[in-house]
């Protein structure tokens, strides 16, 4: 019997070429962008699932508020440790202090490379099960050692044992080779994760740290934990809430409250409004499971719409197979196994073109997915898709053909009735609904990506180098090298900062300054600058003065940017100081100099925030920021650059970044999304192209005998061709009309999450109607004309 | 004396026709026994279709009473129903209707399969029927490869296969030629013959006399017998 139903589906499929390559085509596209939604949204929900004790792990976190605002981030005190172990010990399997994760230089021989790490404490191997191939699994218990990734070993001494070997760190402190672990892989949190460093190390070299031992108020340090199987998140950090409170009094009025980020939410959850969790790329996943579902479900409207536009032809095999005894039951099983089978061809060639297109979709999402030939899940998976597929495109048409009364049908008196179109023209104005919205909500993304792209930025980007500078070699050298630089002729200004251009690493508060209000809670972005500042970054100064030679006193001057001024309530503030709130403060009050424009540092989708650039002789440099000579070629300056640094500094690798392009950076993620929705917007629209397209030449086919008449009545061609694209474009112009509002509401809803956007403005509506419109035409014309153009004598002589 | 193979009491067919009711088959009265060989006989639009279609099953009376081999069909589900005509009830068409996605052995195989019989005995059967009708070369053709006579014997061996008490032929040989005609109720005489129950609409006189019993029907009502 089954046989008996493949047989014929197959040979349908043979009969009707065009008819089975449309279907199959927009079912094989239609799955393949699915299948490649679905792998990366398995892939963006199974972040940090290299971890297998994913679900007891989470990392400390803050809630502060300041001017009643409460900010949420991970940085916390190191007392915080003391006290956790000493409060809440048997909470815990393990409390790891940790640094960020730095960029370090490691040398070995001639070889200094620079590669991304943490110094942790002991129980962080055994914490994210790191695997350890060879040496000491407790590697982080001693103090001078390192452990390192395969990769950076690989890269270090190539075939020979790494384990023993004497490394260097920036030029300054030598330590041991004592393990080598896995890679980790791409999609986790740890990523960075290149070398592993004791916190032992950290606390024993670095004097700042050290001297943090007892300051709640430094908030400058991670800490992650594995909570006891007997226990859950919600109640420790019920437990641990006000430990900070309770411990430093004078952070109170902060109030401080710390709990734990469970590492399941790290990736997807990690966004923060006013202390409250908002979601992240959750939401992105949302977004694209949405979208894949309609790409399906437009598939899957082809089918429907194609099959049941085509029933006449398969009305009579209805009535003669209910004449010689079919039921109802079993020809609406044929004509699913018909589905099911072509869904499965489909599905082969969904598969061929996820493998084709694997590298680009890879490429386009920043992503390192494999096809994942391996995994029974997958298949499994995989064979539940093609039912649901199956029965989504096949229902409909089995339950509409297998209606047909065979009486009728065999007489031949059968003609489908005046609204047998309907459910097939509803279907297509859903259709161009879902592409339609989808092209303007695509247009927005891009709108609103350019329009931030066009802010100003507040300083000159190009021609802007910066150099990381962190490895103590380079203390007390910035003059000297500003000198060779700009004699070599590669750069016109330089400046040191604590701080990259494009980021914040420093935010500071307890000041005072006249006319601060009652109360007040300041906190300025902060970074420490040196002479050139303005000049070497193009700011725009609007009051004062930048700092200069000439004046003795700039050694304790700060220049503030525009929204600092306004934040501060402070008239006239160029002479006016800044002082420290804490009377027995040793900190020098800090004239105000000058007021520049402000200039984007962090999100170029927030207000700039409130910035005090404080000048700052030695020490804290953490990168040298060149201002190209604009008379010479880029390659020339970095050439005359590089060649000054690698005379001063043999022993260190020369890097540098524009910082245009890491200016850049900061639309990646919203460019990732905006690409990944182009290209499946693309799809959609070809997708219900073809579908129409399928329509039309089935209407053309269905008119012939209708178009010879009207032909040999003296019609002419285009008379005919707007007859036949008439109805057609109505259902176009009707999906424009529903589309338009709903995509209007929704994408002004995703604008609401920039503070700086763009607006939805009419011209998007436009070009995606004016756009579909045109598509639509071309679609439907080509058959329009074909049997406009046909000769009317033929047409009727068939008949 | 035969057994009655079925009868109607007064079974009646109407339609609407939008605001007419328009009677297609008027109190019609039939007992027919096994073994008989039928001629529907009327002008175009007399009802013989609607009769056959109605006796088949394709299509239900809208009044009086319908009993097949002692079974009340008027009161029987869609599910009984079909299971009766697939055991007793075969069909054959003046347009053939096979498959044409079929070949000429799928096409006969098709009623055995909705009768669920086992593949082995299924070929047997099947080749059977191709060596009676003397159509084995053509097994594998489709049906546009058949001339109308080829197809309409097709068409009976797809009638026969399931061994049904009842052949309802509408139009056998309306597409056809005199000589093949002839040849198909050669053929339905001898099915008789072996004790088949035949009922035929027919417009011809000549087939007409192949049956051994004429009705004629005029606007839905048994005028003659």
């Amino acid at each position: 019997m089954l046989k008996n139903y493949f047989k014929i589906a197959f040979r349908n499929l043979l009969k009707n070429k065009i008819y089975s390559f449309i279907n199959i085509a927009g079912l094989a596209i239609g799955m393949a962008a699915t299948i490649l939604i679905g792998l990366w949204i398995y892939d963006e929900l199974n972040y940090d699932s290299y971890f297998k004790e994913k679900d007891t792990i989470a990392q400390m976190f803050q809630h502060e508020s300041s001017n009643n605002v409460i900010g949420t981030g991970p940085a916390i005190p190191r007392p915080l440790e003391f006290a956790m172990r000493e409060e809440f010990a048997d909470n815990f399997e393990h409390i790891i202090m940790s640094s960020w994760n730095y960029s370090r230089y490691i040398g070995y021989g001639d070889k200094n490379i620079n590669v991304t790490g943490n110094f942790m404490q002991e129980g962080a191997v055994d914490m994210l099960e790191i695997n350890v191939l060879e040496g000491d699994k407790n590697s982080l218990e001693h103090s001078n050692v390192i452990m390192l990734s395969k990769e950076i070993a690989t890269t270090l001494f190539g075939s020979e044992n790494a384990l023993g070997k004497m490394v260097k760190i920036n030029n300054e402190h030598t330590v041991k080779v004592t393990a080598v672990y896995e890679d980790l892989p791409e999609n986790n949190s740890f990523n960075g994760l290149k070398y592993l460093m004791p916190w032992k190390f950290y606390v024993a070299t670095q004097e700042w740290v050290k001297n943090s031992k007892d300051s709640w108020g430094n908030n400058s340090f991670q800490m992650f934990a594995q909570i006891k199987d007997n226990t859950t998140m919600e109640t420790v950090s019920s437990k641990i809430l006000d430990i900070k409170k309770r411990n430093a009094p004078e952070e109170a009025e902060f109030n401080p409250e710390i709990f734990l980020f469970p590492m399941k939410d790290w990736y997807l959850r990690g966004d923060w409004e006013n202390g409250v969790q908002t979601g992240g790329r959750i939401e992105n996943v949302w977004l694209f499971g949405i979208i894949g579902t309609f790409i399906l479900l437009l598939a899957c409207i082809n089918f429907i719409n194609l099959s049941t536009a085509r029933s006449e032809k398969r009305a009579t095999e209805v009535g003669i197979r209910k004449s010689i005894g079919s039921q109802r039951g079993q020809l609406i099983f044929q004509f699913l196994t018909e589905s099911f089978l072509i869904v499965c061809l489909a599905f082969a060639f969904a598969v061929g073109i996820v493998i084709l297109s694997l590298n680009g979709f890879n490429n386009l999402a920043s992503k390192t997915i494999e096809f994942p030939w391996a995994s029974g899940l997958f298949w499994i998976l995989a064979i539940v898709f093609i039912f649901i597929t199956a029965v989504l495109a096949g229902s409909y048409p089995a339950l509409y053909l297998s209606s047909f009364n065979p009486v009728s049908v065999l007489k031949g008196t059968f003609r489908a009735g005046r609204y047998s179109a309907l459910p097939r023209k509803i279907l297509v104005v859903t259709q161009f609904t879902i592409s339609v919205a989808l092209i303007i909500a695509t247009l927005v993304v891009m709108n609103q990506i350019q329009h931030s792209k066009d802010r100003p930025a507040g300083y000159d980007k190009e021609g802007l180098v910066q150099i990381p500078v962190m490895s103590s070699e380079f203390t007390g050298k910035q003059d000297l090298m500003r000198e060779q630089f700009i004699a070599s002729g590669g750069a016109t200004y330089m400046t040191t900062t604590s701080s990259p251009t494009t980021s914040v690493w420093s935010n500071r508060g307890g000041y005072t300054w006249e006319g601060k209000p009652e109360g007040f809670q300041e906190n300025f972005a902060h970074t420490t600058v040196h002479y050139d500042f303005v000049e070497t970054l193009g700011l725009k100064l609007i009051k004062g003065r930048g700092f200069s030679r000439k004046f003795a006193t700039d050694s304790n001057a700060v220049i503030l940017n525009k929204t600092a001024v306004k934040y501060m309530q402070i008239q006239d503030p160029v002479g006016k100081y800044i002082s420290a709130e804490n009377p027995d403060s040793d900190m020098i009050p800090l004239k105000i100099i000058g007021v520049v424009d402000d200039m984007i540092v962090q999100s170029p989708y927030t207000p700039v925030k409130q910035a005090m650039y404080v000048f700052e002789s030695y020490g804290n440099i953490s990168y040298y920021n060149l201002r190209l000579n604009p008379n010479n070629s880029v390659s020339k300056n970095l050439e005359l650059i590089e060649n000054t640094f690698k005379t001063n500094f043999p022993n260190i690798p020369f890097d540098y970044q524009f910082v245009d392009e890491e200016y850049g950076q900061k639309f990646r993620s919203e460019e990732r999304v905006a690409s990944l929705a182009r290209v499946f917007t693309a799809l959609a629209i070809f997708i219900s192209c073809l579908g129409l397209f399928g329509l039309a030449s089935f209407v053309a086919e269905q008119r012939t005998k209708e178009i010879g008449v009207r032909k040999v009545l003296g019609a002419s061609i285009s008379q005919l061709w707007i007859l036949l694209s008439k109805d057609f474009i109505t259902l176009v112009v009707l999906a424009l009309v529903i589309a338009s509002p709903i995509a209007y509401y929704v994408m002004s809803g995703w604008l609401q999450k920039f503070p700086y956007r763009t607006s939805v403005g009419w011209d998007v509506f436009a070009i995606a109607c004016i756009g579909a419109l045109i598509i639509t035409l071309i679609t439907v014309s080509f058959q329009a004309i074909r049997a406009a153009t046909a000769n009317p004598v033929k047409s009727l002589r068939t008949e | 004396m035969a057994n009655t193979l079925l009868s109607l009491n007064e079974a009646t067919r109407t339609v609407n026709s939008g605001n007419n009711k328009v009677t297609l088959l008027d109190n019609i009265n039939l007992q027919v026994k096994e073994g008989e060989f039928i001629s529907l006989m009327g002008p175009s639009g007399s009802g013989k279709s609607t009769l056959l279609n109605c006796i088949g099953m394709l299509d239900g009376f809208t009044g009086g009473g319908y009993t097949f081999l002692g079974e009340p069909v008027h009161s029987m589900k869609e599910k009984n129903r079909s299971k009766l005509y697939k055991e007793y009830i075969g069909f054959v068409f003046q347009a053939y209707h096979l498959i044409d996605e079929l070949t000429v052995w799928e096409n006969i195989e098709t009623p055995l399969l909705y009768k669920n019989v086992k593949s082995s005995e299924r070929k047997g059967l099947v080749a059977d029927m191709l060596d009676r009708f003397n159509i084995v070369g053509k097994k594998d053709l489709f049906p546009v490869q058949l001339s109308g006579g080829q197809q309409q014997l097709v068409g009976i061996a797809r009638a026969l296969i399931g061994k049904p008490k009842l052949i309802l032929a509408d139009e056998p040989t309306g597409n056809l030629n005199s000589k093949q005609s002839t040849e198909i109720m050669e053929l339905f005489s001898q099915l008789n013959k072996e004790g088949v129950t035949i009922i035929q609409a027919t417009h011809s006189e000549r087939n007409a006399s192949y049956g051994s019993r004429i009705i004629n029907l005029l606007d839905g009502k048994i005028v003659s017998e």
